[in-house]
């Protein structure tokens, strides 16, 4: 019971930690109906810099809201570069394409600047597990839980109670009538982009303690985080935690009573079955489509 | 096929042929063998990319697949080279079908990320399942037998060119049959090609399985020319791979396919010679700015435009300079090139050429000389048995949250005749198309078309049992001729299968030509005929819509629902669209017209009903309705337009 | 920093290349991991051969010709290194092939040069069977100079549990050809002495989280864990522990040494105990200057060379083919081979000094007694027994 227990707790961290990346999805598919490829890129770019920056002897606090604003910077980039000229010429794959792209050309980057191997970020928190219900916590793991608890409120907030948050719900449901009452479409979409690349960057920092820091850590975590997004529905920012959740302990529980290597397809096929019966996700609404 | 492409074509396999006669050297056999392997890839992967537009991140999964089913039953049960490759096919598409059943149930960006979990869960299992795959460890294999002689480099590569070139051919043939005009039109227009008989959805899991198929076939191949297969090779890089090249090389063409292969297989080779690599890069920077210069001369590109690949070529040449080792920074170049691919060369090489060159696309098919059936043998007289209802809906309620479109509406429409339906914008009329056709699922109601239900069943289904419509928004496949547009619509007449097409069998000859015959016949009648191998998008708007009347008509319906087929006409145009819908009514198909010219609608239906605000509001002889006090409030005073 | 050097090492390999007579260089492949995980022995052998190359060179090279290493990098991938034999042997068709690091990709890739007819000195890998994949066959092109696993496995359970006295022992390992191989060779020497371990674990390379398998050997009362993989997956294994807070000893088998290791693992790490043909000490005059040049010419980190036992086996595997080319007195395989399994001269090694290393049976250059116990200390690799470091002067040769 105890090792279930523990197993339930790390699925939790590990779910929330896809929570965070699902929400940047849902960011910028309800401003453009476009999705970052390179999100899990977006995310070990933040950890990396974070790394660097703590390497410099930058406290670990202080380097969060340094990290954000990098990932800001980047989500911006990928928005220019990448996806606002494949919506200029209305490319139905285009964007897609460029997000790989410069997924790619990022973490090429990255494993050239940090190198191949993996680094140990070091922890902020003490590393002596504690003990509750019977079970080990991590320190770190309660705070990756809180972090991101934390962000999707602040970011709902934001989107609910200011001047912003109409204006991308306005550009979601009408771009052109939005453009027309003066709203700067391309600015939103590029904001859009800037804030989900720093809920990833944010999420990087938080789980690289957790795990080994690397260029190559982004990818499977993106993936998932998709998942998550899918099964909770790209609309509803419930679904995705409640996705992370079922998703993070399906994965650690899969670890444990059956092998490590099988961890993660009890995800992506939860994915495959979510998008075959339903697919708006378990929380989402389905759009209605006229002709 | 012309003279000239097919001795280009045998020139070309000649060339291939004796390769590995004039290069002795296995490291180049080898090397061209891998290009033709992916080249048989990245046919079926055109297949989905290029023609139903559709992303697959998970091809390099189902290489995969095709390559471990040969290693197993080589290693396993030491199956004969033919048995392994056939069997390697069939799972493979089995797998592919498994994978795009649910998948392609959405479209767009969640096929992309679903077929690229697809490839990450096939990774894992290959990986995970020792007892099978040897997991991590890989699979060794060695050269196959062929008649019990162990085959070496060079007699492997002759296996591997034949079969190349038969896949070539295979693919070449499906997609200029039927089959790839229905490729072509769901993804054209997806709710066209639902309305027009061809089901997008199946149509979708069709391509992607044949493109599993070819898929497979490589994968096996692949296994014994590398004689070692490991579950590491078939991941995200190689799928991204696969995309870049069909990209890269053009999509729609196999020479795309082939030069796409070349390009992925070489540039790794490339970059990890940094001296060769150096005398590429100087000579494509060259290459461009040669191009830019002419192209500005000629005034076809401005300075603005060629700035970025004229910078980029420089940049690129500079730094192979600078840098001692180019292998490192691959993927970045791959992604560079990617970026540069999708906003540069959209066509890809091949179209790029092809614009610059100022060659024509090749012609879908020969010209069929003198489609002498006089235009009405081409509409089909459908067996009018006397009068009767043909189409009841009653108390039809189609809602959106809380919007009643259609708001307990009756209809009956009586066989033979043109029923009008009219009523302000915004009334229902369009609504109730798209519900007639399945578009939409009535929220309450029922509609029976000769007796059947139509709640509930596809677009597809409905459209084969024989309700066609036109669109307000013309819903043409824009970059096929007029004459593959209204060959769509007579997808129903073939019964011909994969097989019958790829081999082809007689009965696809006859059902081929019988189907363009029928085509042009088609034109001829809405007077079109000239305009058979003109680009669909490129017709004029009143053209356009003559053009959609005629493939609503290739279906052979018995109920043809024409979506305002008068607007944007001009006056005398109108005049032949009339007497067009009247012959059609002769053939005894029964017309319901929506529009909004009124004098259309006066001169030309027996039964006329109002909608408004989702409500019919009057029904009956035209001359009574117009006068209807309802009506002309409806329309705030409208009369006859 | 360390880039500058390699790229002056390159640019005078390049230039005393270029300064050769008249004469062809002989061309030597270098096949290792020089990314990823595996990297830091890939790395350090490469860099052991290209001081042996530059050293041999300077000297006037072999035959009056210069050494031109072809190094290419396979990334610890077995497709990898079966595309580099390929291209080696028919593109740039080397006349001798040293490296290979990971097991796997030798057993994939050998077979390419084997029927090529050229000669393969393993340098790294342990994997026990590298040596005897072609046995069947009447010539034998393979040969090796580091500790294979039938060494290091029953050494690491003579440690575990004759030395150490542990009767119940989990072992976790890797689930490439070389983890599953030392497993099974761990398994066997854990049979001789009657023992069956509590738990047997396996992981993949990248994995991160190893809870669910130690939480498996800890429920089984494992007292210590044996290991057979590579250093971030090791590292990872020591956090595992620290996490859970149950620290029982590792041992295990060589790639403990590894620089990536010993920085990821932390304190955790400390205490780990290997078998070493080579730790970084100046214990003989030879290791003195070894050590010396090598630190001198590629100024790694902290002074601390990321790999000892891949660079000082690099180093020595270069020089054993020199002197059989020299001693056959042509490049050409078979000569070559023939002169490998009978060489005439004692070569004074780094980690040993050879003595008739091979036979036409025997491919194998370091029996038992020479290989010693390393432990993990201070962040980096010491003496674990006195008694050796003590006697560490004293050359022990192969019996």
């Amino acid at each position: 019971m105890q090792i279930l227990t523990q197993l339930i707790f790390s699925g939790i961290a590990l779910g929330m930690i896809y929570a965070v990346i699902a929400f940047g999805y849902q960011l910028t598919f309800a401003t453009s109906d476009t999705l970052n490829f390179g999100q899990g890129d977006a995310l070990m770019l933040g950890a990396l810099v974070g790394l660097t920056l703590v390497g410099l002897g930058v406290n670990y606090w202080l380097m969060i809201p340094l990290v954000c604003l990098f990932g800001a910077f980047q989500g911006a980039v990928v928005e220019r570069i990448g996806v606002r000229p494949a919506i200029k010429i209305k490319s139905e794959f285009g964007w897609i394409m460029s997000t790989i792209a410069l997924g790619i050309i990022f973490k090429n980057v990255a494993e050239n600047v940090w190198g191949r191997d993996d680094l140990k970020f070091p922890s902020p928190l003490p590393e002596a597990p504690m003990k509750f219900l019977g079970a080990n916590v991590l320190p770190m793991e309660v705070l990756v839980v809180v972090g991101a608890i934390l962000m999707m409120l602040a970011v709902e907030f934001f989107n609910r109670k200011t001047i912003y948050g109409k204006a991308v719900v306005a550009t979601f449901n009408d771009r052109d009538a939005a453009k027309l009452m003066g709203i700067n479409t391309g600015l939103v979409i590029t904001f859009s982009y800037a804030l989900s690349s720093l809920t990833a960057g944010f999420a990087g920092v938080l789980i690289a303690p957790l795990t080994l820091t690397g260029a190559t850590m982004g990818a499977v975590l993106g993936l998932k985080a998709f998942a998550v997004a899918i099964i909770g529905g790209l609309t509803s920012g419930m679904g995705i935690i409640v996705g992370g959740i079922i998703l993070g302990v399906a994965e650690t529980t899969t670890g444990f009573y059956i092998s490590t290597g099988y961890k993660d397809v009890p995800g992506l096929v939860l994915l495959l079955i979510v998008l075959a019966v339903r697919p708006q996700g378990l929380f989402g609404k389905t759009a209605i489509k006229k002709v | 096929m012309k003279r000239t492409h097919l001795v280009l074509a045998i020139l070309g396999v000649a060339a291939l042929l004796l390769f590995p006669v004039g290069v002795g050297n296995p490291y180049y056999i080898h090397l061209l063998e891998t290009i033709m392997i992916y080249a048989i890839v990245l046919f079926g992967l055109d297949i989905v990319v290029g023609y139903t537009g559709q992303v697959s991140l998970g091809h390099a999964g189902l290489f995969g697949i095709g390559a471990y089913t040969a290693g197993v039953l080589v290693t396993k049960l030491g199956t004969p080279l033919l048995v392994t490759l056939i069997a390697s096919i069939g799972v493979t598409a089995l797998f592919g079908a498994i994978l795009a059943l649910p998948a392609l149930r959405v479209s767009g960006p969640y096929l992309a990320m679903v077929t690229l979990a697809f490839g990450t869960i096939i990774q894992i299992l290959i990986n995970e399942m020792t007892f099978l795959t040897e997991g991590p460890m890989g699979i060794k294999l060695t050269k196959p037998n062929l008649f019990g002689v162990r085959l070496d480099e060079r007699e492997f590569f002759w296996v591997v060119a034949v079969l190349m070139v038969l896949a070539l051919i295979v693919v070449h043939r499906v997609l200029r049959s039927h089959l790839g005009r229905a490729f072509e039109a769901l993804r054209g227009s997806p709710v066209a090609s639902d309305c027009m008989g061809v089901s997008v959805y199946r149509y979708k899991v069709y391509a992607f399985v044949i493109s599993a198929g070819f898929a497979g076939l490589a994968g096996a191949l692949y296994a014994f020319s590398e004689q070692y297969i490991s579950p590491n090779s078939y991941n995200f890089e190689l799928t991204v791979l696969f995309l870049l090249a069909v990209i890269m090389g053009g999509r729609k063409s196999r020479i795309g396919a082939m030069l796409g292969a070349a390009i992925i297989v070489l540039l790794p080779k490339l970059l990890d010679d940094v001296e060769m690599f150096r005398y590429v890069s100087v000579a494509l920077a060259v290459l461009v700015i040669a191009t830019t210069v002419f192209g500005i001369q000629k005034s076809r590109v401005t300075a603005k435009q060629m700035a970025i690949p004229v910078v980029g070529s420089i940049a690129l040449a500079g730094l192979s300079f600078w840098l001692q080792t180019m292998t490192d920074w691959r993927l970045s170049i791959f992604g560079v090139i990617m970026l540069f691919v999708v906003y540069y060369l959209q066509d890809g090489i091949v179209g790029f050429v092809r614009s610059a060159l100022n060659l024509a696309k090749p012609k879908p098919e020969a010209q069929v000389a003198g489609a002498s059936l006089a235009g009405g043998d081409a509409v089909s007289t459908t067996a009018a048995s006397g009068s009767g209802e043909i189409l009841k809906a009653d108390r039809v309620l189609m809602q959106f949250g809380g919007l009643k479109a259609l708001n307990d509406v009756s209809l009956s429409i009586q066989r033979g005749t043109i029923h009008g339906l009219i009523g302000p914008n915004g009334s229902g009329k369009s609504t109730m198309m798209n519900v007639l056709t399945g578009i939409y699922v009535p929220t309450a109601g029922t509609i029976a078309f000769e007796g059947r239900s139509v709640v509930g069943r596809t677009s597809s289904d409905i459209a084969l049992s024989g309700i066609a419509r036109t669109f307000q928004n013309v819903q043409l496949f824009g970059e096929m001729t007029a004459l593959q547009n209204v060959q769509v619509g007579l997808h129903h007449t073939f019964d011909s299968n994969l097989f019958d097409v790829a081999v082809g069998t007689p009965r696809y000859g006859r059902e081929s030509r019988a189907a363009t015959a029928r085509a042009l016949g088609l034109l001829q009648f809405v007077g079109l005929a000239d305009l058979a191998y003109e680009e669909a998008r490129n017709l004029p708007y009143g053209k356009q819509r003559l053009l959609e009347i005629a493939r609503a008509l290739a279906l052979d319906p018995q109920l043809l629902l024409l979506d305002e087929p008068a607007a944007g006409l001009t006056a005398p145009d109108i005049k032949e669209l009339i007497s067009f819908i009247r012959k059609i009514r002769d053939h005894g198909i029964t017309v319901i017209l929506i529009e909004h010219h009124m004098d259309v609608v006066m001169s030309m239906c027996d039964t006329v009903s109002v909608l408004d605000f989702g409500q019919k509001i009057a029904e009956g002889e035209p001359a009574a309705v117009q006068a209807d006090e309802k009506v002309i409030e409806a329309y705030l005073g409208g009369q006859a337009a | 920093m360390i880039r500058f050097s390699k790229i002056a090492i390159a640019t005078a390999l390049v230039a005393s290349g270029t300064l050769a007579l008249a004469a062809d260089p002989i061309k030597i492949g270098v096949n290792g991991p020089f990314t990823g995980g595996s990297s830091s022995m890939g790395v350090s052998m490469r860099d052991g051969v290209r001081l042996a190359i530059t050293e041999i060179n300077a000297s006037g090279g072999v035959l009056g010709r210069q050494l031109v290493a072809v190094e290419r990098d396979d990334e610890a991938k077995n497709e990898r290194g079966v595309q580099i034999a390929q291209e080696l042997v028919n593109k740039e068709k080397v006349t001798a092939v040293v490296g290979y690091i990971n097991t796997g990709v030798a057993l994939a890739s050998q077979r390419f040069f084997q029927e090529a007819k050229i000669p393969v000195m393993n340098n790294v890998a342990t994997g026990s069977i590298i040596t005897h994949q072609f046995d069947k066959e009447p010539e034998n092109y393979v040969f090796r100079n580091a500790a294979h696993d039938s060494i290091q496995a029953p050494m690491i359970v003579e440690e575990a549990i004759t030395r150490r006295g542990f009767k119940r022992v989990a072992i976790l390992a890797d689930s490439t050809n070389y983890g599953q191989l030392g497993r099974e060779d761990l398994e066997k020497a854990l049979k001789a002495k009657g023992i069956t371990p509590v738990a047997v674990e396996k992981f993949n390379i990248k994995d991160v989280d190893m809870t669910a398998q130690l939480l498996k050997a800890k429920e089984a009362g494992a007292e210590a864990v044996l290991t057979y993989g590579i250093g971030p997956e090791l590292a990872q294994i020591a956090n595992g522990m620290t996490k859970l807070g149950w620290k029982v000893p590792l041992i295990g088998s060589w790639t403990l040494s590894m620089a990536n290791y010993i920085d990821n693992a932390g304190p955790g790490g400390e205490g780990a105990r290997m078998p070493q043909t080579f730790i970084q000490e100046p214990t003989t005059p030879k290791r003195q200057s070894f050590i010396i040049s090598y630190l001198k010419t590629f100024n790694p980190k902290n002074a601390r060379m990321d790999s000892p036992v891949s660079a000082a086996q690099g180093y020595d595997s270069i020089y054993l083919l020199a002197a059989a080319i020299k001693q056959a007195g042509s490049t050409d395989g078979p000569k070559v081979k023939a002169a490998l399994e009978d060489l005439k001269t004692p070569i004074e090694g780094v980690v040993t000094t050879y003595n008739k290393p091979f036979s036409k049976t025997d491919h194998d250059a370091i029996t038992a007694n020479i290989p010693v116990f390393g432990e993990v200390k201070g962040g980096k690799v010491v003496y674990a027994y006195p008694d050796d470091q003590k006697k560490a002067s004293e050359i022990r040769v192969k019996k």
